[in-house]
C-alpha cells in the first residue's frame, strides 16, 4: 500500500500533463470529433503504446512466436480449449447477470460437456459434436449491458486497449473467477501463475498476423487500434459476434485466437 | 466479364422488384444486394484465382470490379470527413485518385495470400430503409475462416458496396478516425495524409510484386 500510493500520484501526473488539448469551441466539427475519439489522455496514451511496443518486441513476440514453432498445432489447440473452459464459469456468471438465459445455458452445457466428455477441457466437443459454440463474457460487457459508461479511451502496456469501465471488469472478472479462490500453497500458486501466462501467450500467439497486419496497414496504427477497439467492445457488448473464443485473457476486445491463425 | 454480370443483377433485379413493388428509386432491396454481392464476390475471386494471368493483369480485373461494385466516390468522402471542404479542389481531385488507388492495392498486394479463397453467402438482413447488409464467409487454405458482412446501398439507381465490416469492425469508420488523425498530427495539412497515401501505396505495389507465381 505505501509504495502503491506514490505510483498511483506518478500516474496521475503523467496522465495530467499527457491531456490532449481541447480544440476551440469555434471549431464545432473538430469539436464533435474531439468527443467521438473519447480520448482525452491522447498523448498519455500514445506514449503507453510506444512502451506496450517495446515490451512486445522483446518480449511477447519472440516468445509467441517460439511457443508457435515449438509446440505442435494439436496441443496448441489444446491448450486454448483448456483456458476457454476455465473461463466458462465467469462467463457463465455474466450471461446470467445479463438475463441471457439461453447463452447461460450454452455455456453451462459446455462447462459440463467438455470438462467431462472432453477430458478436463482438452477438446472442444460441444463444438464439434453438440455443435455448441462458444461466446465470450466478462464484467466490462455486463457493466455496460447495466448502463455503465465505457470513460476515458485508456491505453495500458501488455493489457491493451481499455478504459475504466473495462478495468474494473478485469478485475470482477478475477474476483468472480472461483479458481481465484480454489486452494492454496505452492501447487495452487503455480497452477494460477501457469494459467495467467499461458493466457497471456495464447492470446498473443492468435494475434500475430491480424496486429502485424494492422500495423503494416495502417498510417497511424494508435489511432486504428483505438477505433478498432471501441468499435469491437460496442459489437461484443450487444452480442454481434458470436465466434469469439471463451479463451481470451480479459476484454481487450481483440479476437481470441478462434478465428485467428494459430 | 461485365455482360453476363450486368444480366444476372439486371434480371435478379427485374424479378425482385419489377412487378410486384412499385418502383422506389433509393430503397435498398434486400433481393438485389445479396445478388449483386454474389456476382461481385464471384468477378472478385474469379479475377484474384487466375493464376495464368499476370499479377498486373488480375489487379486491372480486380480494379474494374471494385470500380464498379463499390461507391467509391461517397466512401472515399465519407473517409474524408471534416476535411473534405478544408481541402482544395487539387487535393481532393488527387486525394480521391489515392484513394481509388489504395482500395485496389490494398486487394492486389495480397493475391498471394488469397490465393484459393472461396466465400459463401451468408444471410441478408435489412438494415435501415436505404441500407442492406449482406453476411459472406470467406474460406482461405491454411487458415480458419472469417466473417465479412458488406453494407450496401443504392446510389444512383445501382446497388453499390458502401461499407465492408469485419468482427464488428466497420473499415470506413476505422479509416476515416485514421486519416483524421494523421491530419490533426501533421496540424491540419491534408497534404501530410496525400504523402503518406503515397508511401503506403510504393510499399502495397513492392508487396504486390513479391506475389508468388
Amino acid at each position: 500500500m505505501r509504495t502503491l500510493i506514490p505510483a498511483l500520484a506518478a500516474v496521475l501526473g503523467l496522465l495530467l500533463a499527457g491531456c490532449a488539448t481541447r480544440p476551440p469551441a469555434d471549431d464545432p466539427e473538430a469539436l464533435a470529433e474531439f468527443r467521438e475519439n473519447n480520448d482525452p489522455a491522447e498523448p498519455f496514451n500514445r506514449t503507453m503504446l510506444d512502451v506496450h511496443q517495446a515490451i512486445d518486441r522483446a518480449v511477447l513476440i519472440p516468445v509467441a512466436k517460439a511457443y508457435r514453432t515449438v509446440v505442435p498445432l494439436p496441443v496448441r489447440d489444446g491448450v486454448r480449449n483448456v483456458l476457454g473452459n476455465l473461463r466458462s464459469p465467469v462467463i457463465l456468471v455474466n450471461d446470467m447477470l445479463q438475463g441471457e438465459s439461453r447463452r447461460a445455458g450454452d455455456t453451462l452445457g459446455r462447462f459440463v460437456i467438455n470438462s467431462t466428455l472432453g477430458l478436463g477441457g482438452i477438446f472442444d466437443v460441444a463444438a464439434t459434436q453438440f455443435g455448441v459454440r462458444g461466446h465470450t463474457e466478462d464484467f466490462g460487457q455486463t457493466f455496460a449491458r447495466w448502463g455503465a459508461g465505457e470513460g476515458p479511451y485508456l491505453f495500458i502496456p501488455i493489457i491493451g486497449p481499455s478504459n475504466p469501465r473495462d478495468l474494473g471488469g478485469s478485475v470482477a472478472d478475477i474476483a468472480a473467477d472461483p479458481f481465484t479462490w480454489f486452494g492454496q500453497g505452492i501447487a495452487v500458486s503455480v497452477a494460477t501463475g501457469t494459467r495467467t501466462g499461458m493466457t497471456v501467450v495464447n492470446t498473443r500467439t492468435g494475434l500475430l498476423e491480424p496486429l502485424d497486419q494492422l500495423e503494416r496497414g495502417s498510417l497511424d496504427y494508435y489511432a486504428t487500434l483505438r477505433s478498432i477497439y471501441r468499435q469491437r467492445r460496442e459489437a461484443e457488448i450487444a452480442n454481434r459476434i458470436d465466434r469469439a473464443a471463451g479463451a481470451a485473457a480479459s476484454g481487450t476486445g481483440f479476437g481470441a485466437g478462434n478465428d485467428a491463425p494459430r | 466479364m461485365t455482360l453476363p454480370s450486368r444480366r444476372a443483377v439486371l434480371a435478379a433485379g427485374l424479378l425482385l422488384t419489377g412487378p410486384a413493388m412499385p418502383a422506389r428509386a433509393q430503397v435498398a432491396d434486400i433481393g438485389r444486394a445479396s445478388a449483386f454481392i454474389q456476382q461481385t464476390g464471384n468477378d472478385l475471386v474469379a479475377a484474384i484465382n487466375d493464376t495464368r494471368a499476370s499479377v498486373a493483369q488480375r489487379r486491372e480485373r480486380v480494379a474494374a470490379v471494385l470500380r464498379k461494385a463499390v461507391d467509391i466516390q461517397g466512401v472515399g468522402r465519407f473517409i474524408l470527413g471534416r476535411w473534405w471542404r478544408q481541402a482544395s479542389a487539387q487535393e481532393q481531385a488527387e486525394y480521391m485518385r489515392l484513394f481509388e488507388e489504395t482500395l485496389i492495392r490494398n486487394l492486389s498486394s495480397r493475391f498471394g495470400e488469397y490465393q484459393g479463397v472461396r466465400f459463401s453467402l451468408g444471410r441478408t438482413q435489412q438494415r435501415t430503409e436505404d441500407d442492406v447488409l449482406v453476411n459472406t464467409l470467406i474460406e482461405r487454405a491454411n487458415s480458419a475462416p472469417f466473417a465479412l458482412d458488406w453494407r450496401v446501398a443504392e446510389v444512383g439507381g445501382q446497388p453499390k458496396i458502401v461499407d465492408v465490416i469485419a468482427e464488428g469492425t466497420s473499415m470506413r469508420l476505422t479509416q476515416r478516425s485514421e486519416y483524421s488523425s494523421v491530419i490533426t498530427r501533421n496540424n491540419g495539412q491534408v497534404a501530410a495524409l496525400l504523402a503518406a497515401m503515397q508511401q503506403q501505396i510504393q510499399q502495397m505495389a513492392a508487396r504486390e510484386a513479391q506475389t508468388p507465381r
